[in-house]
């Protein structure tokens, strides 16, 4: 592959806390991580693990506590006031809850425009004719439906409005929070495949977060699994899935059920709850859960290790690799 | 009773429609089916297809005004259906329980979750506030939470999701009832989270003999944990079969499109989905058709006026409802 190029984003050592003195929180802890020009990343993890936030820092909606964030070149942490905006446009995000995402009393073609009308960037004809391009783009009619209001809109086509909207300033990077998982299979899978067209289409960038393994797989290039606020794997999508390195992602993979009355059932469950990030184990974080651990995961903390070509483990022990 | 090990539940052209402001609006509109006892029934569809609706009628959990329920359903022989408040209650708890989504709100935040098991026990079955508390902690470890005695204690909101489901799960089995509705039981829980109650609700099926109807949209969640499944769509059954049957030689074009829409971890990454266009329909203009015509690809001119009855495939027990069903033979795309 091309490992040469330079990557659109950069991450280093980012941290985020929320509250301070006892009741400081890490809810991540250190993540680094890059994410190359037209590719996608998935970020996978169970509730709490600090991918929300991870997304939400790198807009800078949640302030890093420490870490840098580079995007094309540009230290995003560094920027204030206009400049923080402009670098904005750049990147754009999609929530979860579509439906909340958009002011119900609104049209919604104006719900598209209002990024063009804020940077007043197309204005007058040109940016009537994008907004209709743009809602053609992700399948809604503007002629029929451009001036009805964000409430009469179901789920689906709540997050088709959200995604005309995230394009409207063409960035380059798209940031996607759990952008499925409100929504139906049959719905889900249309939105995905929009996804798809839409990133060839802009030539987009996108960090996927979510939480199931089986969306993520399918969109994404490269694959980040992530632990009580920090990255135990990161690896090419089919390498990861096939051959889990973190003993974390094999349990991960093995509790994901496949619609499948003939898939190999229930493999070992992994046991337990992950512990407090207010109070994260020493070592390895998951070595609580881990069958494999001892003594060395309870007093060095595991970093991030190449196993594989892309393909990064942190784990003293790591599971066999290359051998698939 | 003698019908006990045969049929534990039997629904016959259950219909519940609600009266609202825009018309009515049949939520389940005639379902009929029969359960066994010792058996896990998946019911699987998409939001607003009925299925909540159709578990909370089986209950007999309804409003009392603007909705209007007929059929039957015969629990353990009893008719549910028109039962009065009194009838209904005793039955909840020892014969059929429930599980709700949503683990938070169906504990109450501000009462021990201790007493909330102990509640069911001392008024259902009469037992003295000591014995309940025994009994209370014995299941809270029966579900697998760690430190029962100290658990006893702690309000919902100490606990985590899973651990919550956990209590939810201790309380409908407080009476050991012989049908147990699990109503999304694991929707807002994570993957390793879910994978331990599934096991959980698995295991204790078959140690206490229970009876289990698993309601989800998940089919991965129904794949491998249930032995029959049916197919709801615009509050009908649209398939019902075994479970195997129904995944490997279903019938129905709804069925096979659902099961293709949704992504699987098997499938090579970026591998386009099949969709199924359009949306589900307005229950409130629901046409004399079948309710899944506007979206198939096979549907004719008949489809749109004539609504198809769910007719015998090959396997016993195995019904769709479709005038151009899928062939035979077909089996579903394997990895």
């Amino acid at each position: 592959m091309t490992e040469t190029r330079e990557p659109l984003l950069k991450v280093q050592d980012l941290v985020v806390t929320f509250g301070m003195g006892h009741h400081e929180v890490a809810a991540v802890a250190g993540v680094s991580f890059e994410i190359f020009e037209g590719e996608t990343l998935g970020l996978v993890g169970e509730s709490g693990c600090g991918k929300s936030t991870t997304g939400k820092a790198l807009m800078r909606i949640i302030e890093p506590s420490s870490g840098t964030i580079e995007l094309d070149g540009t230290d995003v942490v560094a920027q204030k006031g206009k400049a923080l905006r402009n670098i904005r446009t750049r990147m754009q995000m999609i929530f979860q809850d579509p439906i909340s995402s958009l002011n119900p009393r609104r049209r919604i073609k104006d719900i598209v425009a209002e990024p063009l009308d804020c940077w007043k960037s197309v204005t007058g004809n040109d940016r009537d004719v994008l907004v209709s391009d743009l809602l053609a783009k992700v399948g809604i009619d503007p002629k029929v439906y451009g001036n009805r209001y964000a409430r009469q809109f179901s789920g689906g086509q709540c997050q088709r409005i959200s995604i005309a909207r995230s394009l409207a300033m063409r960035p380059k990077l798209l940031i996607c929070d759990e952008m499925v998982s409100a929504l139906d299979v049959s719905v889900q899978a249309q939105i995905l495949n929009l996804l798809e067209d839409l990133k060839h289409e802009y030539g987009l960038t996108l960090l996927f977060i979510a939480h199931d393994l089986a969306v993520v797989k399918n969109v994404s290039d490269r694959v980040a699994v992530m632990y009580l606020g920090r990255i135990c794997e990161i690896g090419p999508a089919d390498t990861l899935y096939e051959a889990p390195g973190h003993p974390y992602t094999k349990f991960l993979l093995g509790a994901a059920l496949e619609a499948d009355p003939d898939s190999p059932v229930h493999g070992e469950v992994l046991g337990g709850e992950p512990p407090s990030p207010m109070n994260p184990p020493s070592g390895c974080r998951f070595r609580t859960r881990c069958p494999f651990a001892t003594e060395k995961c309870a007093e060095i903390e595991p970093q991030l290790e190449e196993v594989a070509p892309g393909h990064l483990v942190a784990c003293h022990y790591p599971l066999t690799i290359g051998t698939k | 009773m003698s019908f006990d090990n045969k049929k534990l539940l039997a629904v016959k052209d259950l219909a519940t429609t609600f009266h609202t402001a825009g018309g009515d609006l049949p939520a389940v509109g005639g379902v009929s089916f029969d359960m066994e006892s010792n058996q896990t029934i998946g019911i699987v569809g998409e939001s607003g297809s009925g299925k909540t609706v159709l578990s909370r009628t089986i209950m007999g959990l309804q409003q009392r005004t603007n909705v209007t329920v007929t059929g039957s359903v015969l629990l353990s022989g009893f008719e549910m259906v028109g039962a009065s408040e009194d009838e209904k209650r005793e039955r909840w708890g020892t014969e059929v329980a429930m599980i709700f989504q949503d683990p938070m709100t169906s504990l109450n935040p501000v009462m021990k979750v201790g007493k909330q098991i102990d509640e069911t026990l001392r008024v259902r079955l009469g037992m003295s506030k000591a014995d309940a508390k025994a009994r209370a902690i014995e299941l809270l470890e029966l579900v697998g939470i760690p430190s029962p005695q100290y658990r006893y204690d702690a309000y919902p909101g100490q606990l985590s999701g899973g651990m919550r489901q956990r209590v939810v799960i201790a309380i409908s089995l407080a009476c050991s009832p012989k049908l147990l509705l699990a109503d999304e039981p694991t929707t807002g829980l994570d993957v390793t989270i879910q994978a331990q109650i599934l096991n959980l609700l698995e295991e204790l099926k078959e140690r206490l003999e229970m009876s289990v109807i698993l309601v989800t949209h998940d089919l991965g969640v129904v794949a491998t944990r249930t032995s029959r499944i049916i197919v709801m769509y615009a509050g009908r059954i649209v398939e019902i079969g075994s479970t195997r049957e129904v995944f490997a030689h279903h019938r129905m074009p709804y069925t096979r499109a659902l099961l293709e829409s949704s992504p699987k971890v098997s499938n090579a990454s970026h591998t386009r989905l099949t969709t199924i266009p359009g949306r589900p329909p307005n229950l409130l203009k629901l046409t004399q058709g079948c309710s899944f015509a506007p979206r198939c690809s096979y549907a004719t001119e008949k489809c749109h006026v004539d609504r198809p009855e769910l007719e015998a495939a090959d396997e016993p027990g195995h019904m769709f409802a479709c005038w151009n069903p899928l062939p035979k033979t077909r089996r579903t795309v394997k990895k």
